[in-house]
């Protein structure tokens, strides 16, 4: 019976997990494994949605980091051995993702964006390089097929009805001899464009300052921060020129930008190539902006602006 | 004939080129838009070691060869012509007299610091009525006792404002227009030494100019280099050295603009296809590379002929006049690539055909560069 | 008194990488440099040698010509330098560069300290840091902004999806370093001169014993240009909701 593993350190990705993972366990005709840290109720939310069986990893001593459940993980993947293990490619789950990949002698896509079965029962994964600026395929040929999967790359599985699926208890996180000192949040306060993840840019599209206000808003929802092309800071001065994006000014790499009113000359995309995901919104359906974009919205902004917050705030 | 680059060569490029994009480019802008010394970065060069490459370790220099230490020029430039010029005013011209015809005394007291990059060194030849012509000085150093007495107004000296040691040139016997001018080491802060007007200018805006003036200046006899009526030799001699760094300089700035004009011409669209697809646009491309890789050739084998202790004073005004004036020509093309754009404020391209035209000007005119070309072939 | 091993990987310059006519990779106007987080290991592992004393040892798996970078990366402080060389090593896959590493490092080279960049600069996959430390049988710590050692004991801070984490572990490690750790310090004149003067010692690909296969396979490399496939909407209120759904599936939201 082939099997499909997966593994996610935050819940919600486990059930992203779940949509794909049910995928290949269906098209492999086999069934899908979930190990995750939780309770016997996760863990049944975990089969309803899609899971046939949940391996529960044991509890960790309060110094012990995430990363000491590797050897359990990888025990439980010698003992079972599956043919997929897709895990979630957050911080934890990269490192982890590699360090079971060499218990377990067997090759790993990481932050795979895209994979598709084929008859033979092989995943071409597909994965960025240079800077983004390449696609590369790969295929794995070993077992366990291995890939670490991005936040939210699929939709979080849901639970219509109760399922029944096998719920086992795994045994012995061994201290690795790593122990945790101190844990400490994020602080939200400080961002520059730089590091932000989310980038609202305005452009010459807008009329008056006080247009900034639904931008920033906008931004606000979408946790990101305000940036604006050169006329907007060096000429008319609404915004500081530390928020300019540019060939002479700000180079940003955020997951989003979203180009508001601009048309989209070299001098300002240049600054955002590296962008995961481009969105314009033009009014104009012949900006350059849209040949650079990934989605692109031809309308008013005046008028799709305050949808897309009303939109968001649902 | 060897034409590769030594990898120690490749990793001096390497590793000016770092110390360029890490230090100088996020400034060069700045510094040139407000005029601004760049004392920060120019501490950094000299800590790096950067500022007497070619000397000796044994006065604080790091030993390398010419064409090592010129690369690093091209390279610096490449960022920003400004700091590049001030790194070879500095080592070519404002050093060197010291450094060849200065005593053991001179090389320890005042190379030395220098080299080390501990101080900053300007070369005050020029005069408002002697540019090309050396000889129209009225800069006069009379001997009196164990003291020479500096009187006279030297302009456009390069680090003239903030330089710690001055090398200047005066007659000491007027009566002798081939021997008669003598070289001086005058450190700041010398009674009767002063900075006069500072020069605002087109381009190489961060490098600070200005007249020099010297009223009644008395400086040690011990700061006479060389022997009295050495100076046009010295003057001379240094010009050629510096030369090459001039050359290599105007090839970075080219190099610079080549930079900036392929970038663009691939991604500016006009009729729905990138600029780079029109052959008006590549010919310029292919010039520009052309020369580039012309004019490196040429201050390479100047400086690889200094090197071999072989005489270099033709070659190094051939790469100097070549480099200049294509390296100006080419910083043109790439405003031209650019468009409206490139004649604006905040565009680089702007800013390389400013600093280009200099180099056709200083250290010796493209006119002056022919005549000694043209001399040398009809002797 | 700390034996330190910093690895690095001489990479393609992404920034001059361009297809050529018919969209495949052209390599050859390209420039090679260190990977650029390999610069802060390098870095960190010199300066943890100043603060505590003891030896940094540079060790890279490369093609044979890349005797440059192994210049480049004397030129910044290590004391010397392991060149594992062959045809095509620049081209591995991550599990092979950590068989080939561990293979050398556990025959060869003692250590207390073991620093990876966070990634490659080229591929980027983040796993030769981890894949070495299972391998080696040592405990592994990655993005890590900071590091302090006392008595064969390393505390560090690292980043986590949610903040920070103060760890502990004792000697030896193996962690894998972020950006904001330090900045990499620019090889002055004597240094870049130094560097040719300390020892390399090479190993070829002829004298490795284990098994590297590759478990990955590259079936394809394509160019994901700036001209993007762009799928448009319209800016009616269904357009808007679709629009906002396509964002969500990106995955790139977070949280969203």
């Amino acid at each position: 019976m082939k099997k499909v593993w997966i593994y996610a350190d935050i819940i919600d990705a486990g059930l992203e997990l779940i949509t794909i993972g049910k995928q290949l366990a269906d098209q492999l005709g086999g069934t899908l494994t979930a190990i995750l840290a939780g309770d016997e109720k996760t863990a049944q939310d975990f089969i309803n949605c899609g899971a046939d069986e949940v391996l529960l990893l044991p509890e960790l001593e309060p110094t012990q980091p995430i990363q000491d459940y590797v050897p359990v993980i990888v025990e439980a993947a010698q003992t079972t051995p599956p043919e997929i293990f897709l895990i979630s490619a957050s911080l934890t789950g990269k490192e982890m993702a590699a360090r079971i990949a060499a218990q377990l002698n067997t090759g790993l896509c990481s932050d795979c964006q895209n994979l598709v079965l084929d008859e033979q029962g092989l995943l071409h994964m597909d994965r960025l390089v240079y800077g983004g600026a390449w696609i590369q395929t790969l295929k794995c040929l070993s077992k366990p097929q291995m890939a670490t999967i991005p936040l939210h790359r699929y939709e979080k599985a849901s639970s219509e009805t109760t399922r029944q699926g096998k719920i086992t208890r795994l045994e012995n996180a061994k201290p690795s001899g790593i122990k945790i000192v101190e844990k400490r949040k994020r602080d939200q306060s400080q961002v520059n464009i730089k590091d932000a993840r989310v980038i609202v840019c305005a452009g010459r599209g807008l009329e008056n300052e006080k247009d900034l206000d639904m931008i920033r808003e906008l931004a606000k929802l979408l946790k990101g921060e305000v940036a604006c092309t050169r006329p907007l800071s060096e000429e008319k001065h609404w915004l500081p020129d530390e928020t300019c994006i540019g060939l002479s000014a700000q180079e940003v790499k955020p997951d989003i930008y979203i180009g508001i009113g601009i048309s989209g000359q070299i001098q300002h995309m240049v600054g955002v190539r590296d962008a995961g995901i481009i969105c314009a919104i033009n009014s104009d359906e012949k900006a350059p902006i849209f040949q650079a974009a990934d989605f692109g919205i031809q309308g008013d902004l005046y008028k799709v602006v305050p949808m897309l917050i009303e939109e968001l705030k649902r | 004939m060897d034409f590769k680059l030594t990898e120690e060569q490749e990793l001096i490029r390497a590793n000016m080129r770092e110390f360029a994009q890490t230090y100088v480019d996020p400034i060069a802008a700045e510094i040139d838009e407000n005029s601004r010394f760049p004392a920060e970065v120019i501490k950094k060069l000299g800590e790096g070691g950067w500022m007497g490459m070619p000397f000796s370790p044994e006065y604080g220099g790091q030993g390398v060869d010419y064409v090592t230490y010129a690369i690093a020029v091209e390279e610096l430039s490449r960022s920003c012509a400004a700091t590049g010029f001030t790194m070879s005013v500095h080592t070519g011209l404002a050093c060197n007299p010291i450094a060849l015809f200065g005593n053991e005394e001179q090389k320890k007291k005042y190379l030395t610091p220098l080299a080390k990059g501990e101080h900053l060194g300007a070369f005050a030849l020029t005069e408002p009525g002697a540019g090309t012509d050396v000889g129209g000085a009225t800069s006069t150093a009379v001997l009196d006792g164990d003291e020479y007495v500096l009187n006279g107004v030297k302009t456009f000296t390069s680090n003239g404002p903030v330089a710690d040691t001055y090398v200047t040139f005066a007659w000491t016997n007027p009566e002798d227009k081939r021997k008669g001018m003598s070289c001086f080491i005058v450190p700041k802060g010398t009674p009767g030494l002063s900075v006069g007007d500072h020069f605002m200018k087109m381009g190489i805006r961060a490098s600070q100019t200005s007249e020099i003036i010297f009223k009644d200046c008395r400086i040690p006899k011990e700061n006479l280099v060389g022997k009295p009526g050495d100076g046009l030799k010295i003057a001379m001699s240094c010009l050629d050295h510096g030369r090459i760094g001039i050359a290599a300089q105007a090839v970075g700035i080219a190099q610079a603009a080549l930079d900036e004009a392929l970038a663009y011409s691939k991604q500016r669209i006009q009729f729905g296809k990138p600029i780079s697809r029109n052959q008006a646009i590549q010919w310029m491309l292919a010039d520009m590379q052309t020369d580039i890789t012309a004019g490196r050739f040429m201050y390479y084998y100047a400086a690889y002929l200094k090197d071999q202790g072989l005489p270099f004073s033709k070659e190094a005004s051939m790469a100097k006049l070549f480099c200049s004036e294509m390296c100006f020509k080419h910083a043109s093309k790439a405003v031209q690539i650019f468009g409206g754009y490139g004649y604006c404020k905040g565009q680089k391209v702007e800013r390389l055909l400013r600093d280009a035209k200099i180099t056709e000007i200083y250290e010796g005119t493209s006119e002056a560069q022919r005549m000694t070309i043209a001399g040398s072939l009809l002797r | 008194m700390l034996e330190i091993i910093c690895c690095f990987k001489w990479v393609v310059d992404e920034a001059y990488l361009k297809p050529d006519s018919v969209g495949k990779i052209d390599l050859e106007m390209a420039e090679y440099k260190i990977s650029n987080y390999d610069r802060n290991a390098i870095e960190e592992a010199v300066r943890l040698k100043e603060q505590y004393g003891g030896n940094v040892t540079a060790i890279t798996v490369a093609a044979p010509d890349a005797t440059k970078g192994i210049k480049n990366a004397l030129s910044r402080g290590p004391d010397k330098a392991y060149f594992i060389n062959g045809e095509g090593f620049d081209h591995l896959e991550p599990a092979q560069y950590a068989i080939i590493l561990e293979e050398v490092i556990a025959k060869e080279i003692p250590y207390d300290l073991i620093i990876c960049g966070e990634g490659s600069s080229d591929l980027y996959a983040q796993q030769v840091g981890p894949r070495l430390a299972e391998r080696l049988g040592i405990p592994f710590i990655g993005s890590v902004q900071k590091v302090q050692i006392e008595n064969k004991q390393i505390t560090v801070e690292r980043k986590t999806d949610e903040g920070v984490e103060v760890l502990t572990a004792p000697l030896p490690v193996l962690i894998a370093v972020v950006p904001d750790i330090n900045i990499p310090r620019v090889p002055g004149v004597r240094d870049t001169l130094a560097a040719s003067k300390k020892p390399v010692i090479e190993i070829a690909a002829g004298d490795l014993g284990k098994d590297y296969a590759p478990c990955l396979l590259q079936e394809e490399l394509k160019v994901s240009t700036m001209e993007r496939k762009c799928t448009y909407f319209g800016s009616e209120q269904e357009d808007i909701k679709a629009f906002v759904e396509a964002l969500r599936k990106t995955g790139l939201l977070d949280g969203r």
